[in-house]
């Protein structure tokens, strides 16, 4: 009897408190549409890289001197799939929102599938440079890119600044257009008290 | 005189192993034949797009250009996108009208490893064995531009264009309901894409 008493109380506690105070709207959908969205580039850079070749030796006769460049793209983007429910507060008292965005990643998309060609200066009597031989210098040139890409942070944190300024008024203007005034911060830039980074609202 | 000569013979034989050594010391310590000039960023272009496909492929490519063949293998990488930033939004009635915009077709040679890798080349026609079989750079160019615009009309002709646009639809007609908080229809004017 007891046990079955302390049961029922139990079972009606979530009721109880539903009652005590006005139910706060579900953003569960809001939450799931974001999230399904997947994937959204806020930022994009070109990259030039020049690449040269000069076999010169003093019992070839003529030069052989080639200088070719190429483009390759860095985009700045945001993985919504990796946004969780807990990422957004909702103030429904003072109709505000505070929305934890997923890091910027910045990836190479891709480099343009052509050289361009500088300048060329092969004498009558040298090789000429061949399919193979420019191949070899786009490879080169990408890879050197790579390493400069890790050894230099300033392209990633430009590209990072602007899609995180940009991502940030995007999301502000969805968020109003549901009627809430939204306060964007993303994860990577939560400071060690877990506020927000003041310097990001500029 | 034959007595001379039988000093003269091996210093210059010794005089000449010395020359050629020292050439060949010098041909291995010759810098590399290839110099990575230092990069050159453009600007940072800001944007909203959302990213609906992303495109992986893997292609061989046999070419003729001039009398000459290119056998090669490339590996490609790319998207499929929608620029957020200029929907046309009528959201004076009940229902929010949006029409999906044109598709962003964006293929490129992969940063990857030996994106480009070039197997053989070769002159054909007549006295093709009196002609060179190198691509010059606008001739390798040519069949460049030209793998990009058939990678492009693949992605029109297999549908993949079609089901990016469909799941673009799907993609924005739920995130601008939530946003809208009325019902929203989100048409799509084409839905075989804007090939041209």
């Amino acid at each position: 009897m007891t046990k079955s008493r302390a049961l029922h109380i139990i079972l009606a506690l979530p009721i109880l408190f539903a009652c005590s105070k006005k139910a706060a709207p579900d953003h569960t959908q809001l939450y799931e549409e974001i999230r399904h969205v997947n994937k959204m580039e806020f930022a994009s850079m070109a990259v030039t890289k020049t690449v040269k070749t000069e076999r010169t030796d003093w019992y070839k006769i003529g030069k052989r001197i080639a200088v070719y460049s190429f483009d390759t793209y860095l985009k700045a983007y945001i993985d919504l799939y990796q946004f969780e429910m807990e990422d957004m507060e909702f103030d429904e008292e003072n109709k505000t929102v505070k929305v934890t965005l997923p890091p910027v990643n910045v990836e190479i998309a891709g480099r343009d599938m052509d050289m361009k060609k500088e300048y060329e200066n092969v004498g009558m009597f040298r090789t000429e440079i061949d399919s193979k031989e420019r191949a070899k210098m786009k490879e080169k040139a990408s890879e050197d890119l790579k390493k400069e890409l890790k050894g230099n942070p300033e392209y990633k944190q430009r590209l990072e600044d602007t899609a995180r300024r940009k991502a940030r008024s995007y999301f502000e203007n969805l968020f109003k257009n549901a009627g809430y005034t939204a306060f964007i911060r993303f994860s990577d830039e939560i400071t060690e008290s877990g506020d927000f980074n003041i310097k990001n609202y500029d | 005189m034959i007595k001379a000569l039988k000093y003269i013979i091996p210093l210059i034989l010794a005089a000449s192993i010395a020359f050629l050594g020292w050439q060949l010391y010098r041909y291995m310590l010759r810098p590399e034949d290839i110099e990575i000039l230092p990069s050159k960023p453009g600007d940072v272009k800001e944007m909203a797009r959302l990213c609906s496909m992303e495109i992986y492929n893997e292609v061989s490519v046999l070419d003729t250009v001039n009398y000459k063949v290119i056998f090669a293998v490339q590996k490609q990488s790319g998207s499929i996108s929608f620029d957020m930033e200029n929907l046309r939004i009528d959201d004076s009635g009940d229902t929010v009208k949006i029409n999906l915009p044109r598709e962003i077709v964006e293929v490129y040679e992969s940063n990857e490893k030996n994106a480009w890798e070039v197997i053989d080349t070769k002159a054909i026609g007549p006295m093709a064995f009196l002609r060179s079989n190198k691509l010059s750079s606008a001739e390798e160019n040519r069949v460049k531009s030209k793998i990009k615009a058939k990678a492009i009309r693949r992605l029109y002709s297999n549908g993949t264009v079609r089901q990016a646009r469909k799941d673009a639809v799907e993609n924005l007609n739920r995130l601008m309901e939530a946003a809208y908080r009325k019902p929203v229809m989100v048409t799509d004017p084409t839905p075989e894409g804007n090939s041209k």
